[in-house]
């Protein structure tokens, strides 16, 4: 797969939960603190990333989604 | 005469918990053997801790599989969240699935406030409370992710009315109802069920090792005159397991008699 569409299709996921459009989106912005995600949309990142790539991220991955940088580095940590 | 059975009837005997995978904390002995029997005999693969009675464990496990029931038996301390995350692995390994834990592994250390020391308070509050929270915390991602999930705690009448000489017993029980209810409202968005059930005297070892005459002092103060029977925990447990109990959470179910009327 190509980087580049992970890095396009992370974003639209993160977009569609926080119900943002992906192009406003700062990929470097903290989810939480800048975005105004919970813990519970991070969970819903982590499940949509799991189901779009086909993969099965560690639980203990999951504080690492901080920013949509951070998730775009975990999904493709998997999907290689 | 072969017994002719309505298709209404038939309905309602299906098995609760066909096809489920549910975890049992602290299943080998009293309550917790109950629970994990009639999980199994309502279609359920059931999973269940043990702390350290190995006999109690194999013998749990033999008496299942005789009776073709598919059944696994976990030695885990309660107060390890790390071998509690191991334990729901491992269930999901051997079952392909999780979709409930019963929080139920409890020990209690009397004495009353004056006498009790802080490891006898620690202890307690440790594997009773925070055992809850482990294996909440290693099966709630699994349960989130999928948007379905049952948790049912076994606190006790202690936790609501207070028992003289379980000042520790009674906290962590307390303990328990607080965390069902934030919990379950946590987690209700995700479309996981927390709830628990609040036994009073049930004629377990735990019970029946208290001194003959507090026990005949109870039993008279109990308003249905006799007390509970595990298997009457079991059976509550099952129900909010199943699909039956699938509007239900944050509640705690207060099994005891009429006792705290």
């Amino acid at each position: 797969m190509v980087e580049r569409t992970i890095d396009q299709e992370v974003t639209q996921l993160i977009a569609e939960i926080i119900e943002m459009d992906p192009a406003e989106i700062n990929p470097d912005a903290h989810l939480v603190e800048d975005l105004g995600m919970d813990s519970m949309m991070a969970l819903e990142i982590l499940a949509s990333i799991e189901k779009k790539f086909r993969i099965k991220v560690s639980e203990e991955d999951l504080p690492k989604i901080t920013t949509v940088n951070r998730a775009i580095e975990l999904a493709k940590k998997y999907v290689k | 005469m072969p017994q002719i059975v309505s298709p209404e009837r038939a309905e309602s005997v299906k098995p609760l918990l066909e096809g489920m995978a549910i975890l049992v904390t602290g299943g080998s002995r009293g309550i917790g053997r109950a629970i994990v029997e009639e999980l199994a005999s309502q279609g359920a693969h059931v999973a269940f801790t043990y702390a350290a009675n190995t006999r109690a464990a194999e013998e749990v496990t033999h008496h299942l599989h005789a009776s073709g029931r598919e059944v696994a038996a976990f030695q885990a301390d309660a107060r390890d969240l790390k071998r509690a995350q191991e334990v729901v692995a491992q269930t999901i390994e051997r079952f392909g699935r999780l979709d409930g834990v019963v929080n139920n592994a409890g020990i209690t250390k009397d004495k009353a406030l004056m006498l009790m020391s802080p490891e006898e308070w620690k202890d307690v509050i440790d594997v009773n409370l925070t055992g809850t929270f482990n294996a909440c915390r290693a099966a709630i991602v699994t349960f989130m992710k999928q948007r379905a999930g049952r948790i049912v705690n076994i606190t006790s009448v202690a936790g609501l009315a207070g028992m003289a000489r379980q000042v520790n017993y009674s906290a962590s029980k307390a303990g328990i109802i607080g965390l069902t209810r934030a919990l379950a409202k946590e987690v209700a968005g995700h479309g996981v069920t927390v709830n628990a059930i609040a036994p009073g005297y049930i004629e377990t070892e735990m019970v029946t090792s208290l001194d003959v005459k507090r026990l005949e002092e109870a039993r008279q103060r109990i308003p249905l005159g006799r007390f509970g029977q595990p298997s009457e925990v079991a059976a509550l447990t099952a129900f909010l397991l199943s699909d039956r109990g699938a509007y239900i959470t944050g509640q705690t179910f207060v099994l005891d008699g009429g006792l705290t009327l």
